[in-house]
């Protein structure tokens, strides 16, 4: 028995132990010192860094927090096709044209702080690295860099922001609740971090994936044209409010803005003069070669490294992006459910000058009167004019809208997309958005173009057919094919290029009368030029305004153009989008056009409130709210 | 008497040798004096078999004799008019009129509310007379009653407080939610030792379970951590004493789902589609003239029923268990191997589930004064189910709901070709459910649960007991899922040729391992002591370590192109992923209770409990939670036991404890980087790096939350036990439940702030059951029900100010009774066009979407708009706040019938994709919005209106806006009464079986879920399963519960 008790001892003694035996490690976490004491440790913080920072790229969607509790930018899963553009007067969205105005849209104010507390660790981190001076600087500049990205993208949503340069201390009040600063002074703060930022960063060109003095420069540009904006224009949309009393909102007078356009024109200048940059290709020898090297660049931005300035890069199929599985045709869909999604409107179209008349807005003209603005569907009693290739109708059109528009009857990875919207059959009956069909001297002819729906990609009202006549192209690859993974496009996204720099300035002389409008004028025609032009035109407001929608469409850049020139609300203000309809008239064998509303689509209104986003939390964060909200 | 202290003791066995003991002393006493007469002789036995040690007593004398190890019995009777009584501790007593007959036998039942019955408690065992805390206890026979694979379903609606829910009917999934009393899913402790979850407690053979007993109120808190949701108990059967008797049980099964939402066919999509284009302002979406043809159904244009090209209406499930127990006085043995193959209603036969069980317990009796016991049991199970894309049966289930009907499931009707079908975003259904075209999953469990201990009854002193028990339980999960490509086609009738489109490319394999084991070890001192047999002392202090390691790793990889279900000849080195980790979890404990009782009065217990665990600091790692709990026993007092003869019992009490939760996230005082789960970025092209995430705030004070659980009850026994009836009403509070901060600091702050012990809840219900039971002539029947209703609310809760006072009012949480859900009053029905321009807007300047047929809603705040300030707390979330059943057995010679009746109430349904949106991404819609608002002339926008129960058929983007709001017309109340579980059994003579050398042969047949009283719209969803099921969304698309018919056989031998 002695046995058992000494048993038994062992285990009342062994057991109650002391707190040794709940010594253990977790498996999931590293110390500071561990992590910064190898450059692969800084890099890997600094990779969580950049992907934080507010990019506006495939990845930057309109449906933030709020409604689906992640971020408004790298969410690369489904989402549902809230791409930006929709947001605008580029495109519609075949399945939610709706999702638009909420005014949480883009919601970054928690994900933007919790970035900024990142940026404020790496800035109390630096000085006690082992790293030589030169290695410090250059990290002290790309936090610099990240610094103003951020207050950047704040400042476009909120206006003035809590400027926040410490991590606080939870346990201190007056480290914690740092009331906003005013518009301005949030505006002075991006512009001087970058100062910051281009003195200390490298000045290498070869590192378009990473910042630079360059990139900072490029950055400054956009950064300082879109102050001035707000500053000249903010009064367009005037508010009220106690935010507007302390001039947490708007509140910049004409002087801001003119010191605005001087930051613009200088860091443009800089960078233009550094003679580093130019424009991929430039002298195409004809239209459909500018067509094709300017779409060749935006499906692999490796090309032009003589005209991107910053990337974002893609590789890994889950880690991408899913732009090209909800754009690509449904002819060219393969097994994939969704595409169709963005379908540009004719207004767009419309935009594109021809060739012929350099220097204005060609509008498609479809009838004999050549009333353009008459959208009410199709009228027998109109003359209708009549094409044998639908193509015609676009015939002598800028290239660029070639190159970033999938036009009806257009080819696509070797097929050509049909896009038709109707029949008129030989009893003179039209069906339009319809099932119908009828045989003509032992042909059937139907409605849709094609028999069955997926030999066609439009008007069937699916969410993968386009209901404006039109489907994206710019970004798309013809070598990709569909796998059923989200974020499974990998090509790369162009944040900053020359061309938009060359925009930039422009639109600052422009705007200022400072700067020089001779050289303004040339970087204008070179763009032109790169797209096929060979007739130069003046620099005016106009013409630069055009020629920057044009040449950045569907880059994202559209939907903070309007917001910036406070033209949003004017430009959709009780407003519907609208589709250029192909029909097929079996009385004379011709394709004829139909100017009419996007069916089922909504018509919108931008509340002027929303030029500013509310702020998230601000019962606690003792903030003054924006107006409105 | 050192027995009643044994560690998981054997209950009957118990029983029996008291009896034994008992009816020895006092028949060798009453022989004495014997007359001769007539000699009587019989056998004594009850549904399993002899009963050794029955009394057997001539009544009104003190005249008897007791059955022998063959269960027979010898007696002299005075004469014709003798009436024998028949007894057996822990059964209802029977009464025979001896008449002419010289042989009786007699079958006795098991008195289910006997006092004397030993109830397990945490760490021991008790009469249920001395109970003082809220404990049910059933039998195996009780809960063999069912048949089903899982024993959650076994015990549904059987136990007061035990809510149980099916969830799904998919075969394997072991899907039930296992609630007591509202609190939340229990912790599972079988054969005293915790075990890791509830599906490895679900897949336990019923016929090795000796009894279940469940903890309800504080006294569960003595298993201290997690255990404040409550305890279930199992023991497992051990060898009997005697020759080895051999079980044979077996049954097989008929299933089909309860209900099935029937989906529009091919004229009633169509027209319905027609009407959507017309109002969608579009032309038709298909020609009168081709309509025409679907309606005569003419050769290419027959309607798909894709339900029936898909599911059978039936499926099959078969359970064979076999056993062997007997021993000796030094040795007992209980071996059990168990058996379950489980089919399913695809028409592929790809989705199907086997189960084996083993067990073996053994007991030894060392020397007089050491016991051993050792219980090895496991359990090997595998589940295989179709579709690569990860989606698996509710994956096939969306595909047979949404395809259209004018699609059809071979192109051009050519069983070689699937038709390339994707409506609605899912494919071709018939193709997903096939595993060898589309891919697999493949799950299987390997499970072993081990527990040795050697019990030592101290000589030196008496009632003093040590115990050492070492329990080691490892389980090992692996799952492997194929992505097949695959090819679906169009039928090109040009060319006569079938065009293919690839689906899922690529191919991918992807592999998990999981290998888990627990380490526990347990040591007792426990002594029992009477004193001046009055006071009645029991007292034990345990101390308890466990150690948990999971090790888990899994891999991915794509194919170029499919060749092997095997990870080495999946060739494609670009696109692999692995990951894995190890984690260790410890926890200590040392437990003490004393409990007292003065004369079967006055009963009094103190427990307590100090639990360590590893993942709080050491500041914080430490609590100690106490219990207390009493009753009194108001029969046994001289003035009612001896005035109120007709109340047998009668005993009020009450237990108030502590018990600590242990929770959130380990480690958090701990600072550091966090290696996984920050952002990547491409420094350089096509080399992606990882990023590693910024350190969350340092959290030192986490600690355990605490419960705190109140219970006042009564017991009954009314009619010398035939009626007895228990009562409780209970309340738990919880404080510390973790939150993160909202309030205290801004957002700009920008730190993901850690888990903090802030928030509290409180959980309050009432829960009654009775027995009844009685007979007539040889007819015995019992009846006895349950109920139980409880409700949450939240106590303190972290939040964030609230813009307005009707914004907290809708959303506050601080002090809230929830389970309320909020939603629009719905009054009808727009009847015309004015009655859409008279009404208030809804959804603000979206109105003009409505059309007649529309749903309207009640403008309670008068603004003119429908819109959020509209809502109303006006009915019950999804979670049911009742539940309730009703059990009636009875038997009659050799025959038995048991009924149970399950149910629950406060509670509401709702689906959201294809079930209540019309044209849901494009696919089929329910064959119910065919009775719908829509123009008497189809196509004619200006012809008169036809009314009908929904609204006008239109495609997504021109419904209004508030269509799919929420209301009574989609949000249902989804209480329900079912007849859950029949079953007829019929026991063969014995003078017949003995003959062919079997002690006992019973046939049964069964049915469960036979059928259900609820709302209409939702019976054929069948209100128990839920509503969850894909994405997270309520889509309905989950395995259907079944009907079950089964028949069975039971043999003794």
């Amino acid at each position: 028995m002695k046995i058992f008790y000494i048993l038994f001892l062992i285990v009342f003694v062994g057991l109650s132990g002391c707190d040794d035996y709940f010594e253990i490690e977790p498996t999931n976490k590293i110390s500071a010192d561990a992590l910064f004491a190898s450059e692969e440790g800084v890099e890997a913080y600094m990779a969580n860094l950049y992907y934080q920072a507010p990019i506006e790229d495939f990845n930057w969607h309109s449906w933030g927090l709020v409604s689906w509790g992640v971020s408004t930018f790298n969410f690369r899963e489904n989402n549902a096709g809230s791409f930006p553009i929709i947001m605008t007067d580029e495109a519609v969205n075949s399945e939610y044209d709706n999702i638009a105005l909420d005014p949480w849209s883009f919601f970054w104010w928690d994900d933007g702080y919790r970035f900024n507390k990142d940026i404020n660790l790496l800035f109390d981190a630096i000085p006690g690295l082992s790293l030589d001076q030169e290695e410090k600087n250059k990290l002290y500049g790309e936090a610099s860099f990240f610094r103003a990205y951020t207050y950047f993208e704040l400042a476009k949503l909120y206006g003035g922001v809590p400027i926040i340069t410490e991590v606080g201390d939870p346990n201190d009040e007056s480290t914690l609740y740092i009331p906003r600063s005013t518009e301005k002074e949030t505006w002075d703060f991006v512009l001087a971090s970058l100062d910051t930022a281009i003195v200390y960063l490298g000045d290498d060109i070869a590192v378009n994936r990473r910042a630079s003095k360059w990139v900072a420069l490029a950055l400054k540009s956009r950064v300082a044209l879109h102050a001035a904006s707000v500053a000249k224009y903010w009064s367009r949309a005037p508010l009220s409010g106690e935010a507007v009393n302390n001039e947490l909102v708007g509140g910049m007078t004409e002087e801001d803005a003119q010191r605005y356009y001087e930051e613009c024109i200088s860091a443009s200048e800089q960078l233009i003069n550094s003679g580093l940059y130019s424009l991929y290709c430039p002298y195409p020898a004809n239209p459909d070669e500018a067509a094709e090297n300017y779409r060749q660049m935006f499906k692999d931005p490796a090309l032009a490294p003589e005209e991107v300035i910053f990337i974002r890069g893609y590789t890994l199929q889950e880690h991408g992006h899913a732009f090209q599985l909800w754009a690509e045709t449904n002819q060219t869909k393969e097994s994939w459910p969704f595409g169709g999604r963005f379908n540009p409107i004719i207004e767009l179209v419309d935009a594109y000058e021809t060739y012929s008349d350099p220097g204005h807005s060609a509008p498609v003209i479809t009838t004999a009167d050549g009333d353009y603005y008459n959208y009410n569907g199709y009228d027998p009693s109109r003359n209708y004019l009549e094409f044998d290739n639908p193509l015609d109708i676009f015939a002598d059109k800028d290239a660029r809208l070639k190159a970033s528009l999938i036009l009806p009857m257009s080819e696509w990875k070797g097929q050509q997309i049909i896009i038709q919207g109707g029949i008129i059959k030989t009893d003179g009956s039209l069906i339009i958005e319809g099932a119908g069909q009828e045989t003509v001297d032992g042909n059937t002819y139907y409605s849709f173009g094609a028999a069955t729906e997926n030999l066609h990609s439009g008007f069937l009202h699916a969410a993968t057919h386009t209901r404006s006549g039109f489907l994206v192209r710019k970004f798309l690859s013809e070598d990709f094919h569909p796998k059923a993974i989200w974020a499974s496009c990998t090509s790369d996204w162009i944040e900053i290029r020359y061309a938009e720099v060359l925009l930039n300035y422009m639109e600052a002389v422009a705007e200022s009368g400072q700067g020089d409008i001779v050289e303004a004028a040339n970087y204008l025609n070179a763009i032109r030029r790169r797209a096929g032009h060979t007739t130069d035109i003046a620099l005016t407001l106009e013409n630069v305004l055009r020629e920057r929608r044009v040449e950045l469409v569907f880059e994202n850049k559209r939907y903070w153009d309007l917001i910036r020139r406070r033209e949003h609300h004017t430009e959709f203000n009780n407003r519907d989008r609208h589709a250029l309809v192909p029909v097929f008239d079996l009385r004379a064998m011709k394709y004829i056009f139909v100017r009419q509303k996007v069916t089922g689509s909504s018509t919108w209104t931008f509340p002027e409130h929303n030029y500013y986003k509310p702020i998230g939390g601000n019962t606690v964060n003792r903030l003054i709210q924006n107006p409105q909200y | 008497m050192n027995k009643y202290f044994l560690h998981l003791k054997k209950k009957k066995e118990l029983q029996k040798i008291l009896a034994l003991l008992f009816v020895l002393h006092f028949s060798f006493s009453v022989a004495i004096g014997q007359t001769q007469k007539n000699e009587i002789s019989g056998i004594v036995s009850d549904e399993s078999g002899p009963l050794i040690g029955a009394t057997v007593l001539v009544k009104g004398t003190t005249q008897g004799s007791i059955t022998d190890i063959n269960g027979s019995y010898h007696i002299f009777t005075p004469d014709k008019n003798t009436v024998l009584v028949y007894s057996f501790i822990g059964y209802r007593p029977n009464e025979e009129l001896v008449g002419d007959r010289t042989t009786i036998n007699v079958m006795l039942h098991a008195d289910i509310q006997s006092l004397d019955e030993v109830v397990v408690t945490g760490y021991g065992t008790s009469k249920r007379k001395n109970l003082t805390s809220a404990v049910a206890q059933i039998e195996n026979k009780e809960i063999n009653t069912t048949q089903a694979t899982s024993i959650a379903q076994k015990l549904s609606g059987k136990v007061a407080g035990l809510n149980i829910r099916q969830n799904t009917g998919e075969p394997g999934s072991y899907n039930n939610s296992i609630n007591i009393r509202g609190f939340g899913q229990p912790i599972f402790v079988i054969d005293g030792i915790v075990r890791n979850n509830a599906a490895d407690f679900q897949r336990l053979s019923s016929d090795d379970i000796e009894s279940i007993s469940v903890l309800k109120d504080a006294s569960a808190a003595i298993y201290g951590i997690n255990a404040s949701n409550g305890v279930v108990i199992v023991t497992t059967r051990q060898g009997e004493k005697g020759k080895v008797r051999f079980n044979y049980s077996n049954a097989f099964s008929m299933a089909s789902p309860t209900g099935v939402p029937k989906m529009a066919n091919a004229v009633e999509y169509l027209e319905m589609r027609n009407d959507a284009n017309l109002f969608g302002g579009l032309g038709p979406y298909i020609e009168e003239s081709e309509l025409d043809k679907w309606r005569q159904g003419v050769a290419g244009y027959e309607s798909t029923d894709w339900n029936d090209a898909t599911f059978l209406n039936n499926s099959f499930r078969q359970e064979h268990n076999i056993s062997a127990s007997g021993g000796t006085e030094k040795a007992t043995y209980h071996i059990n191997l168990g058996y379950v193959d489980d089919g399913s209603i695809l028409r592929s036969e790809d989705l199907n589930y086997n189960r084996f069980n083993l067990r073996s317990n053994l007991t030894a009796k060392l020397t007089d004064n050491f016991t051993t016991h050792l219980r090895v049991s496991g359990f090997t199970d595998t589940k295989e189910t179709p579709t690569g894309n990860g989606l698996q049966f509710p994956g096939v289930w969306q595909g047979a709901v949404a395809s259209l009907p004018i699609h059809s499931v071979y192109a051009n009707d050519n069983p070689k070709y699937l038709n390339r079908v994707m409506d609605g975003y899912t494919q071709n259904p018939v193709a997903l459910a096939q595993k060898d075209l589309t891919g697999y999953g493949l799950y299987t469990n390997q499970i072993i649960q081990t527990s040795f201990d050697l019990v030592y009854d101290a000589p030196f002193l008496e009632g003093l007991q040590f115990i050492a028990l070492g329990a080691y339980d490892q389980s090992h999960n692996q799952s492997k899922n194929i992505q097949k490509d695959f090819n679906l086609y169009d039928y090109d009738a040009e060319n006569d040729s079938y065009i293919p489109t690839r689906f899922s490319f690529p191919p991918r394999i992807s592999s998990y391992s999981n290998y888990d084991y627990t380490l526990s070890f347990q040591g007792h001192i426990r002594y029992k002591k009477i004193f001046a047999e009055k006071h009645n002392l029991g007292a034990f202090l345990v101390i308890e370590n466990r150690e948990r390691k999971r090790t888990y790793m899994g891999l991915n990889k794509e194919y170029d192109f499919f060749a092997s279900d095997q990870i080495d000849y999946a060739a494609n080195n670009e696109f692999q992923t692995s990951y894995g980790n190890t984690v260790l979890e410890r926890f200590m404990s040392f437990i003490g209770r004393l409990n007292y009782h003065y004369m079967g009065k006055y009963l009094i217990e103190l427990t307590a409990r100090y639990d360590g665990s590893y993942r709080y600091s050491s500041n914080q790692r430490w609590g100690l939670f106490p219990v207390v709990s009493g009753g009194w026993r108001i029969s046994e007092e001289s003035f009612i036991k001896d005035n109120v003869p007709w109340l047998s019992n009668l005993k009020l009490r009450a237990s108030y404890g502590v018990s600590g939760q242990d929770a959130g996230d380990p480690f958090q005082f701990i600072p550091g980087y966090t290696l996984s789960g920050g952002g990547y970025w491409e420094f350089t092209d096509g080399i992606e790096t990882g990023g590693v995430k910024s350190p969350a705030i340092v959290n030192d004070n986490l600690t355990w939350m605490e419960s705190k659980t109140l219970d006042v009850g009564l017991d009954v026994g009314l009619f010398q036990h035939r009626l007895s009836l228990v009562a409780d009403v209970y309340n738990r509070d919880r404080t510390g439940l973790l939150a993160s901060r909202l309030v205290t600091l801004p957002n700009t702050f920008g730190g993901i702030m850690p888990q903090e012990n802030l928030n509290s809840d409180r959980v309050r219900g009432v829960e009654f059951s009775f027995v009844y039971q009685d007979k007539i002539g040889s007819f015995n029947y019992s009846i006895s029900g349950n109920v139980n209703y409880a409700r949450y609310m939240t106590v303190d809760w972290e939040e964030a100010e609230y813009a307005s006072s009707m914004d907290r009012y809708k959303r506050g949480m601080q002090d809230r009774l929830l389970g309320a859900y909020w939603m629009y009053q719905y009054t009808g029905q727009f009847q015309d066009e004015e009655d859409v321009l008279n009404s208030p807007l809804q959804g603000g300047t979206n109105h003009y979407k409505n059309l007649p047929g529309d749903f309207k809603y009640d403008d309670v705040n008068g603004n003119g708009i429908i819109d959020g300030g509209d809502i109303q707390p006006l009915t019950f979330d999804q979670d049911p706040k009742t539940y309730y059943g009703l059990t009636i057995a009875s038997s009659w010679k050799g025959f038995d019938l048991n009924i149970l009746f399950q149910g629950a109430a406060n509670f509401t349904a709702r689906y959201n994709n294809i079930y209540s949106t019309m044209f849901y991404l494009d696919a089929n819609l329910p064959a119910y919005f065919y009775d719908r608002w829509h123009k008497a002339d189809p196509g004619n926008l200006d012809s008169e209106w036809v009314s009908g129960e929904w609204p006008v058929s239109r495609l997504d983007k021109d419904i209004a806006p508030m269509m799919y709001s929420e209301s009574d017309k989609w949000h249902r109340n989804a209480s329900y009464l079912r007849l859950k579980n029949v079953e007829f059994g019929y026991t063969l003579p014995r003078l017949l079986t003995q003959k062919v050398g079997l002690k006992k042969v019973r046939l049964y047949v069964s049915a469960y879920n036979l059928y259900t009283w609820t709302d209409s719209f939702l019976k054929p969803f069948d209100p128990e399963s839920t509503t969850h099921s894909l994405w997270g969304e309520s889509t309905g698309f989950t395995y259907p519960i079944l009907s079950t018919y089964t028949i069975g056989l039971n043999v003794n031998f």
